[in-house]
C-alpha cells in the first residue's frame, strides 16, 4: 500500500466522522457514539502510517513539501484531539476538529503541492524545529476550536436565544479551562520549536520575513497567556484573539514561507537549504 | 388460561394529591404490600410503584377481571380506608399495559412531561419486588426492556432537555456558565420565595459558600441559617459582591440596586471572572443594560421565565417522536411475550398428550 492511500483512507475517515458530526449536531443527537471515536482513531492510525512511510522514504521528519507539511500539521490537530478529547472527556471537540483535518488532508491530497524533493539529510535541529513548531499550531488548533465552541455559547446566552447546540457543548467553564490549558501547551512546544530554530545551522539570507512572522505570532500567543494576570480581560477577548490569531496563522504560513529561501514549498527543493545544511547521504 | 400483563393505579390526572395522598405506599410498605397484593388481585407476579404522582401495580395474571374488581378491595384493606372512599382508578391489559409502562418509563406521562426522576423511582419499585421474589419473567423481562427504550428516548429525543421551572433554569444556565458549582460563591440580596428555590436548587447542584444580605439583618440571618450560609449587612453586599460568582437579587426596592456603572466598578476588581446575575424582582433589580458588558450574563424573572416556557414546549412536542421511537420496543415485547405463550400453550398440550 502506498503512503498516499494510507492518507486517502484517513481522509475517507475524517470525512464520514465530519458528516456524522454534523448530522448529530444538527439532529441534536450524541456525537460521541463508540463507533466515531473508534473511526477518528483508525483514521489517525492511517494518518500515522502515511507519515510512518513517508519518513522511512524521505529519512527524516515528513515535512519536506508543503503536502507533507500539512499532513503533518493535521496529524497534529488529530493528535492533539484524541489526547485533549480523552483527557477532559470532551469528544465534542471531535465534530469540530474532523471537518478541519479533512479540509486540510483534502486540499494536501487535490493540490499539486506533493513535489517531489531531494533525499537529503536533514539535520537534527532543522527537523526539532520544524516538527514542533507544527505541533505546536495543531495544538494552537485546537485551543482555537475550544474558543469557537466558547464563542457560540456566549453569544447564545448574551441574547437570551439559546438554541440545542447550547446544550449540546460542553459548559463555557470547563471549555475555559481546556481552552487555556491547550494554549499554554502549545505555546511551550511552539517556543521551544521557534528556539530549536536558532540552532539549525546556516539560516539563510531572506528570512527576516519569515522570522518575523514568527515572532509575532508567537507575541501574540505570549499576551494571550500573560495578558489576564494583570490586566482584567474577558475570557470572551482571550477566546477572540485565539480564533483570530489561528485564523491569521492559516491564512499566511504559506505566504510567509513563500517568501522564505528556507522556508519555501513551492520550487520542489522548499526545504532545501534546511537539508543542505547536514551531511548528505 | 394464558398469562396475561395487566396495569392499573391512580394517577395525578384523574386523583387529586388529597386522594393520592391517602393511598401512596411508604418504602417500608413494600414488603407487606408485595404478597398482599399478589394475594388479593391473584397475580402471579407483582410491582408496585408509589411516586408523588402516581399510585400503580403491574402484574402478569390469568384472570385479569379479578385484578380488576380488587384493586380498590386493595387499597381499602391496606390503608383502611372508608367504604365510601372513591378511587379513580385506571386498568390496561396486554399491549396498552406495556406501552403504558414504557411511556411512564420515559416521561412521557409525567406531570412535568420529560422529568427523569420517575425512571429511577420504576427502578427501585422494580428493584425491591425482586428483591422480594415479586417478579417472574414476564415482569422482569417488561421492566427490563422499558428502562432500555427509556435510555433510547431520552438520548435520540429532546424530551429530557432543558428545564421547565424558573429556579432549575437558573441552574441550568449557571451550570453552563461554570461548569462546576461545587466553587462558586452566590449572594442573596432580599429574601424571596423564588430566590430561596434557586438557591436551593444550587446547593443541590452543589453550590456550597452563600452570603445573604437583607434589609433586616435578622431576616438574612435566619435565612443563612437555614442555608449554612453567612448573613451581611445590607451596606455591605456590595463589597461581598467583588468576590462572588452568582448575585440572586429579589428585593423590593422601587429602584435599580445594581446599575451599568456599578458593575463595571466591580469588574475592575474581577480579573475576568464571569458573573452571573439572576434578577428575580419586580421592579427590576438590576440595570438591563448590565448584560452588555462582557463576563456578565444578566438573566432576570421573564428571561427565565421564557426559557422554562420553551423548555416544555420543545418537551411537548418530542412526545410524538418519542412514541415512535417506542413502538419498536413495544412490538419486541409483544412479539416475544407471544412466542413465550405459544411454547407454553405447545409444552401443556405434550404435557397432556404425555398424561393422557
Amino acid at each position: 500500500m502506498g503512503d498516499r492511500a494510507w492518507l486517502i483512507a484517513a481522509t475517507f475517515g475524517y470525512l464520514i466522522s465530519s458528516a456524522w458530526g454534523a448530522y448529530a449536531l444538527g439532529a441534536s443527537r450524541p456525537i460521541a457514539t463508540r463507533w466515531n471515536n473508534v473511526l477518528i482513531f483508525v483514521s489517525f492510525l492511517c494518518h500515522s502510517m502515511f507519515l510512518h512511510q513517508r519518513g522511512q522514504a524521505t529519512g527524516h521528519c515528513p515535512i519536506g513539501n508543503l503536502f507533507e507539511t500539512v499532513a503533518f500539521f493535521s496529524w497534529s490537530l488529530a493528535l492533539t484531539y484524541l489526547v485533549i478529547g480523552s483527557t477532559f472527556r470532551m469528544s465534542i471537540l471531535g465534530a469540530f476538529t474532523a471537518p478541519l483535518v479533512f479540509l486540510l488532508n483534502f486540499f494536501a491530497l487535490v493540490a499539486p503541492v506533493d513535489v517531489p524533493h531531494p533525499l537529503l539529510h536533514m539535520a537534527w535541529q532543522t527537523e526539532l524545529h520544524a516538527s514542533l513548531t507544527v505541533l505546536g499550531f495543531g495544538m494552537l488548533g485546537i485551543a482555537a476550536l475550544a474558543g469557537v465552541m466558547y464563542l457560540m455559547q456566549e453569544r447564545q446566552l448574551k441574547r437570551r436565544a439559546l438554541t440545542h447546540w447550547f446544550y449540546d457543548l460542553p459548559a463555557m467553564g470547563r471549555l475555559e479551562i481546556v481552552h487555556r490549558r491547550v494554549l499554554i501547551w502549545a505555546f511551550f512546544l511552539f517556543s521551544i520549536g521557534l528556539l530549536a530554530g536558532f540552532f539549525v545551522p546556516q539560516t539563510r539570507a531572506g528570512d527576516e520575513i519569515k522570522i518575523a512572522w514568527s515572532a509575532a505570532v508567537w507575541i501574540l500567543y505570549a499576551c494571550l497567556l500573560l495578558a489576564p494576570r494583570f490586566i482584567p480581560l474577558s475570557h470572551k477577548k482571550v477566546a477572540w484573539a485565539s480564533v483570530a490569531g489561528y485564523v491569521f496563522v492559516l491564512l499566511t504560513f504559506w505566504g510567509v514561507n513563500s517568501l522564505s529561501n528556507s522556508h519555501r514549498f513551492n520550487s520542489g527543493l522548499s526545504t532545501a537549504a534546511d537539508y543542505s545544511t547536514g551531511p548528505q547521504k | 388460561m394464558s398469562v396475561q400483563l395487566v396495569c392499573g393505579g391512580i394517577t395525578f390526572e384523574a386523583a387529586p394529591v388529597e386522594l393520592r395522598e391517602r393511598i401512596a405506599f411508604l418504602p417500608a410498605q413494600l414488603p407487606v404490600a408485595l404478597p398482599a397484593i399478589k394475594t388479593t388481585l391473584g397475580l402471579g407476579e407483582a410491582v408496585l410503584v408509589s411516586t408523588c404522582n402516581r399510585v400503580e401495580y403491574f402484574g402478569a395474571t390469568a384472570e385479569p377481571e379479578q385484578a380488576v374488581k380488587s384493586w380498590p378491595l386493595f387499597l381499602r384493606q391496606f390503608h383502611e380506608l372508608e367504604r365510601q372512599f372513591e378511587i379513580p382508578s385506571f386498568h390496561l391489559e396486554g399491549r396498552d399495559c406495556v406501552s403504558h409502562l414504557y411511556e411512564v418509563a420515559s416521561g412521557l406521562k409525567s406531570m412535568v412531561v420529560g422529568e427523569t426522576e420517575v425512571l429511577g423511582q420504576l427502578k427501585n419499585a422494580y428493584q425491591t419486588a425482586q428483591q422480594h421474589g415479586a417478579t417472574g419473567k414476564w415482569l422482569n423481562r417488561l421492566f427490563q426492556s422499558s428502562f432500555a427504550a427509556a435510555k433510547e428516548v431520552r438520548t435520540r429525543t429532546g424530551i429530557t432537555r432543558g428545564n421547565v421551572s424558573v429556579a432549575s433554569v437558573a441552574v441550568g444556565l449557571a451550570e453552563k456558565i461554570f461548569g462546576q458549582l461545587e466553587q462558586c460563591r452566590i449572594l442573596i440580596i432580599g429574601a424571596g420565595d423564588t430566590s430561596e428555590k434557586t438557591l436551593r436548587a444550587l446547593q443541590n447542584c452543589g453550590a456550597q459558600c452563600v452570603i445573604m444580605a437583607n434589609r433586616t439583618y435578622d431576616r438574612a440571618a435566619d435565612l443563612a441559617g437555614k442555608f449554612g450560609g453567612r448573613a451581611v449587612s445590607w451596606d455591605d453586599w456590595e463589597k461581598e459582591a467583588v468576590a462572588v460568582d452568582i448575585i440572586i437579587s429579589s428585593t423590593s426596592a422601587p429602584h435599580y440596586m445594581l446599575t451599568l456603572d456599578k458593575v463595571r466598578a466591580l469588574l475592575r476588581q474581577r480579573s475576568g471572572k464571569p458573573l452571573f446575575l439572576i434578577d428575580l424582582a419586580v421592579p427590576r433589580d438590576f440595570e438591563p443594560a448590565i448584560n452588555q458588558l462582557d463576563d456578565v450574563y444578566l438573566y432576570d424573572l421573564d428571561d427565565l421565565q421564557s426559557i422554562a416556557q420553551t423548555h416544555l414546549h420543545e418537551r411537548q412536542t418530542a412526545i410524538v417522536q418519542s412514541q415512535e421511537l417506542l413502538k419498536p420496543h413495544i412490538t419486541r415485547f409483544c412479539s416475544w411475550a407471544e412466542r413465550e405463550h405459544e411454547a407454553l400453550r405447545l409444552a401443556s398440550l405434550g404435557a397432556n398428550r404425555f398424561s393422557a
